[in-house]
């Protein structure tokens, strides 16, 4: 909202400069920047434009000669709208415009200037204009603009919070810089009439608590006096007429949202509070026509709806330049009802807003008065008939306050007087008694409902900066060092990215139809998305991480390797998942490496060889996949097991899926979820190694393409365990060459390792011991040594 | 005696030019079996006691001399060497020094939700966990804020299909779980992800990120938020920056305020980020209302508490100087290798 500071300085007589003002306004919790500044400006006066050329060097610009009564000056202008004769503002040399901008004597396209020929927003008294400002042609020359001008309003925008509408006005405002000052409000003066009783009002409805409606007749509808469309346009609201303008000047003086109707286009007279049936309608000031149903409260005549109560009038019944008496309704609706027929109509007004927020009940009565005088005052009305409906029973709120509960809340304690004058100046009726206040609060302060809301407030006018803020000398510490991240997510992070991976961060949905490519269901859909990527909530890391694949790819990228930590939504709920997806070429060529120029890419065996190497060892295994999901490549996917359970796969995605990626799409998802309380340090017990070199064979055997490796490797690691001297051995090549192995064939070369620990070894006991091992592979799986 | 002073003279000039074969030829010519100095001291027993004690002491003397001379001279032939072989292998370390793999990188809104935890966890706080999936209940109601409340509308909310669930929009139901399931001291922060259902622009995600903090005891009081937060911030930000409560309003806090740091851009003279107004808003605090205390059956006469709520990706931008919240969650590698 828009606040003048002039309109406030009329509430409450305070002495604070512009800046000071808004440093008050925001220390009390109302958030306020300034708009424009008033006068903002030093040492620009009047002057008379005496000649205009064309700038010799550029088309837009002109050459001016201004006078400010003693002296000429040669300026130069880009303004269109300049012309001999103005009377014009003139920033002399010397002098500062809004924003610290000083004027300094240039030279502009090798012209002299001596000054500067403002325009508005160079003033800061608009944020915009369209040229500089031409002033009033009485003007005396060589005057400081702000005396011509009369001293420039400051506009302030002030943002209030959701609790505090009684703050949505002039008003409001200055009753909060009176309780910081200590300051009393002063009231605008208004005069009550006595007059008939008003009878045609009726109140169908709970919904309206408060209806005052008053008619004046003898309304001549015309422009407003300069004063109200002033101060309408500072606070961004477009003057209409008179009686429009009147209804919205009381709204932002006081905070009572009023509406005017015409009373002759009102069939049979009649004015009716009620909810809207069903298949009613109504079009709306805005031009558009709504449809409103049983939850809408309304105003009506005897026929059809008029107003949507506390949102907007009906283009229907509204004021014309022909209207001459007038029903002015001042009320107080439900703010639950108004915001829920605002938000189902997604229409919202000053009015709305206001009615959202809650209204005070004194105040709509005090409005209607104010604004029946100014019609009467201003649109030549005359009040014939009012009425004041009380559908309920005002009872004002009354909370005890224990005195002690003030520091026992803030750590501080603020003197008793001064609670009491705090409390007294935000005009609580306050009085002392037994270590308590009682406090009647004021109608307007629908906020304030406990005791707790009071010590806010002492708190808050008191200044929070008043609150202490110790120095922390002590700190404990938890002795489990917990943390956002799974510790397992903290040990695959650091190993990842010292493997060049990046960590990537998705959004939670999805759309179905993304969904659907990878072969995945959702289990949890958004009922009201604004957007479609907004459909439903990822079932897998998968979609979203193999966008990030080919938006890098796409951009040129050879090596994408991607990791990331977050909760994916399925049927068993949402589940803490790691993800990693990598494609492309392992490393970067390089120039020396004149044998290795070119990078092997990320294949299944390398992919599954990082996600054995980021497991903690012990009590994980990458194993046969029983259940492989869809987007694998069948031939290509694995399990990774923890205590035996699957709890994760990997693999190469399935080449229909990745078909616009030329190379091997590799994908790991794991479930973190059993993981919770993983124990990652190693368990490792040191064991004294040999201090013997070991003796070393490399063996190549062949074997049936249909045996699994992991039965051949299973032989040699229970031959390991039986005691043998072979302590370690290593995969080196696989040889598929069938024209040379014969069919069905597959070749393998390992490198064995022989040791002992307390001598060097003979070469006929390493002989003998792999003899044994060869005999077994033989005997076992029928893997023979390969003679060349 | 002259002999040897002549002699050592003689042969200090030789080593002086001499390569390593030359050396010992040098060594085998003085101080060989048959070397000039050997000689004189096989020849001592012509001279006089007294001659003798002094030739030979002198010739002895030559001998160590010359021997240290040589090998001197060889040292500094074998460094002289190796210089030169240095020198021949000299490389330009400029032309890169090689590493494999990409450099890797960590997601800035993960490291900032690191580094804004270990500061609370030094403060004594516990680092606890939420539910995305919440219901009513959690995410309002018990949190002060009834139906048909206004301060709804500035949290719009996604429900989720067939069931009375929605998507947490603030970190806040936490503090209800958490109470539930504890009884007084509390001290925790709840990192976590929170969702709006509003369009995306440079400012707004549908999805985002919030560290949840509260603290209930017995003697808990507004003094202690203030410390507590005023610490963080100078951990944080750094301690030179100023920090300002200013009063605001959440339904679940009373009194409630909102923190401004002093902003870092401009040192607080005003400028495009700070909006002019010298401060940045990090975030939002208060005492834990009364309501919210009674909603999980602690009693609010003897318990009071304070809880705050930190947007981590805001925080995350102002210290990257980031300018749009989407490249978050792009996971463009030109945007990500820059952490």
């Amino acid at each position: 909202m828009k606040i003048s500071y002039k309109w406030l300085k009329k509430f409450v007589d305070f002495d604070l400069n512009l800046q000071e003002l808004v440093s008050v306004l925001n220390s009390i919790g109302i958030e306020t920047v300034v708009v424009s500044a008033g006068s903002g400006w030093t040492n620009v006066v009047a002057a008379k434009v005496l000649t205009v050329q064309k700038h010799p060097q550029a088309d837009k610009l002109s050459l001016c000669k201004v006078s400010d009564g003693s002296n000429d000056y040669s300026i130069v202008s880009a303004a269109k709208n300049i012309a001999v004769g103005q009377i014009v503002p003139l920033a002399k040399i010397g002098a500062v415009l809004p924003g610290n901008f000083k004027i300094k004597e240039s030279k502009i396209r090798g012209i002299k200037s001596e000054g500067m020929i403002c325009s508005e927003a160079e003033l800061g008294l608009l944020e915009k204009s369209g040229g500089i400002l031409v002033l009033n042609e009485i003007a005396k020359i060589g005057d400081a603009l702000e005396n011509v001008l009369g001293e420039a309003d400051s506009i302030l925008e002030i943002e209030i919070t959701t609790n505090r509408g009684d703050c949505l006005s002039h008003l409001g405002v200055a009753r909060e810089i009176s309780a910081k000052l200590q300051k009393a409000v002063a009231l605008p003066a208004i005069k009550i009439f006595n007059t008939a009783d008003l009878q045609y009002v009726e109140i169908k409805s709970n919904l309206c608590s408060r209806y005052i409606g008053s008619v004046i007749s003898g309304i001549k509808i015309g422009p407003s006096p300069k004063w109200i469309s002033d101060a309408l346009e500072k606070s961004g609201i477009r003057s209409i007429n008179n009686v429009v303008d009147i209804t919205n000047y009381v709204m932002i003086e006081l905070g009572q949202p009023l509406h005017a109707f015409d009373i002759t286009k009102l069939s049979s007279k009649r004015v009716i509070v009620r909810k809207a049936g069903d298949s009613e309608k109504i079009t709306a000031l805005n031009g558009i026509e709504y449809k409103l149903d049983s939850d809408m409260l309304i105003i009506a005549d005897k026929e059809k709806p008029v107003a949507i109560a506390g949102v907007m009038g009906g283009e229907y019944s509204c004021i014309d330049e022909k209207t001459k008496t007038i029903f002015l309704e001042s009320a107080i609706f439900d703010s639950a009802s108004i915001r829920k027929t605002s938000k189902k109509l997604n229409l919202s007004s000053d009015s709305s807003y206001r009615f959202e927020r809650g209204l005070g009940w004194d105040m709509s009565e005090f409005a209607s008065w104010r604004a029946v005088n100014l019609l009467t005052e201003i649109a030549g009305g005359k009040l014939e008939s009012r009425k004041d409906l009380k559908i309920v029973e005002y009872e004002q709120i009354r909370i005890a306050l224990r005195i002690e509960r003030v520091s026992k809340v803030l750590g501080y304690a603020v003197e008793e007087s001064e609670i009491f004058s705090i409390l007294k100046f935000l005009g609580i009726d306050v009085k002392y008694g037994n270590g308590r206040i009682f406090c009647n609060i004021p109608s307007w302060r629908n906020d304030i409902k406990e005791e707790v809301d009071l010590i806010e407030e002492i708190a808050r006018i008191k200044g929070y900066d008043f609150i202490p803020s110790p120095k922390i000398s002590h700190t404990q510490i938890y002795a489990q060092d917990n943390s956002f991240l799974p510790v397992v997510v903290k040990k695959f992070r650091v190993k990842l990215n010292s493997l060049g991976f990046s960590e990537a961060l998705n959004y939670s949905f999805s759309e179905i139809s993304e969904l659907d490519k990878f072969g995945l269901k959702y289990f949890y859909k958004i009922m009201n998305p604004i957007s479609k990527e907004n459909e439903v909530l990822k079932p897998s890391l998968l979609p979203a991480l193999y966008k990030n694949l080919l938006l890098n790819i796409d951009q040129g990228c050879e090596i994408a390797a991607l990791f990331e930590y977050g909760k994916i939504f399925n049927e068993l709920g949402e589940r803490k998942t790691f993800a990693l997806i990598m494609c492309g070429k392992v490393w970067r060529e390089w120039w020396k490496w004149t044998e290795q120029k070119i990078s092997p890419k990320y294949d299944f065996y390398f992919g599954g060889g990082i996600i054995r190497n980021i497991l903690p060892d012990g009590e994980f295994k990458i194993d046969k996949n029983l259940n492989p999901r869809s987007y694998y490549h069948f031939g290509k996917n694995a399990a990774v097991l923890y205590r035996g359970r699957p709890i994760g796969q990997l693999g190469i995605l399935n080449p229909s899926i990745s078909d616009s990626v030329k190379d091997d799409v590799f994908y790991c998802e794991i479930d973190l979820e059993p993981l919770e309380d993983v124990y990652v340090e190693k368990k490792s017990v040191y064991k004294a190694y040999s201090k013997f070199p070991a003796v070393k064979r490399d063996i190549s055997v062949t074997a049936d393409k249909s045996l699994r490796f992991a039965e051949i490797e299973n032989i040699i690691k229970n031959f390991i365990k039986s005691g043998s001297c072979l302590k370690e051995y290593s995969l080196f090549s696989v040889y598929s060459d069938e024209t040379r192995l014969g069919g069905g064939k597959v070749g393998y070369s390992f490198r064995l390792s022989y040791k002992n620990n307390e001598r060097t070894l003979t070469d006929e006991e390493v002989n003998k011991d792999m003899g044994a091992l060869l005999k077994k592979l033989d005997d076992e799986t029928g893997v023979k040594l390969r003679r060349q | 005696m002259n002999d040897i002073e002549h002699i050592v003279n003689e042969v200090s000039e030789k080593i002086k030019n001499s390569d390593i074969a030359a050396l010992e030829k040098i060594r085998t010519e003085y101080l060989g079996k048959n070397g000039v100095l050997t000689h004189i001291l096989k020849s001592l027993h012509k001279y006089s006691i007294k001659e003798k004690k002094k030739i030979g002491s002198e010739a002895n003397k030559a001998k160590t001399f010359i021997e240290n001379e040589i090998e001197k001279r060889k040292e500094n032939l074998k460094e002289a060497l190796v210089n030169e072989k240095m020198q021949k292998e000299k490389l330009d370390y400029s032309q890169s020094f090689y590493f494999p793999f990409a450099k890797g990188s960590f997601h800035p809104v993960i490291e900032t939700i690191e580094t804004i935890s270990s500061v609370f966890k030094s403060l004594g706080f516990f680092v606890a966990e939420g539910y995305e999936i919440e219901n009513d209940w959690y995410n309002f109601e018990a949190l002060n804020m009834p139906k048909s409340h206004p301060a709804r509308d500035t949290q719009d909310t996604f429900y989720l299909e067939g069931m009375r669930n929605l998507l947490r929009t603030h970190t806040s139901p936490s503090q209800i779980h958490i109470m539930e399931k504890q009884k007084p001291p509390v001290r925790v922060i709840v990192p976590g992800r929170v969702y709006r259902n509003e369009a995306s622009d440079s400012s707004h995600s549908s999805t985002f990120h919030q560290i949840e903090g509260l603290t209930v005891d017995e003697n808990v009081t507004f003094t202690d938020l203030k410390a507590v937060l005023t610490e963080f911030v100078g951990r944080f930000f750094g301690s030179a920056l100023k920090v300002r409560f200013r009063p605001s309003h959440f339904q679940f806090t009373e009194p409630s305020a909102e923190v401004d740091i002093q902003c870092f851009f401009c040192g607080g003279k005003g400028c495009r980020l700070c909006k002019n107004s010298g401060f940045i808003e990090i975030l939002g605090c208060g005492m834990v209302h009364p309501n919210v205390l009674k909603a999980v059956n602690y009693d609010s006469e003897k318990y009071t508490g304070y809880a705050f709520g930190i947007g981590i990706e805001r925080i995350t931008m102002l210290k990257y100087e980031i300018d749009d919240i989407r490249l978050l969650y792009e996971n463009d590698l030109r945007f990500l290798k820059q952490f």
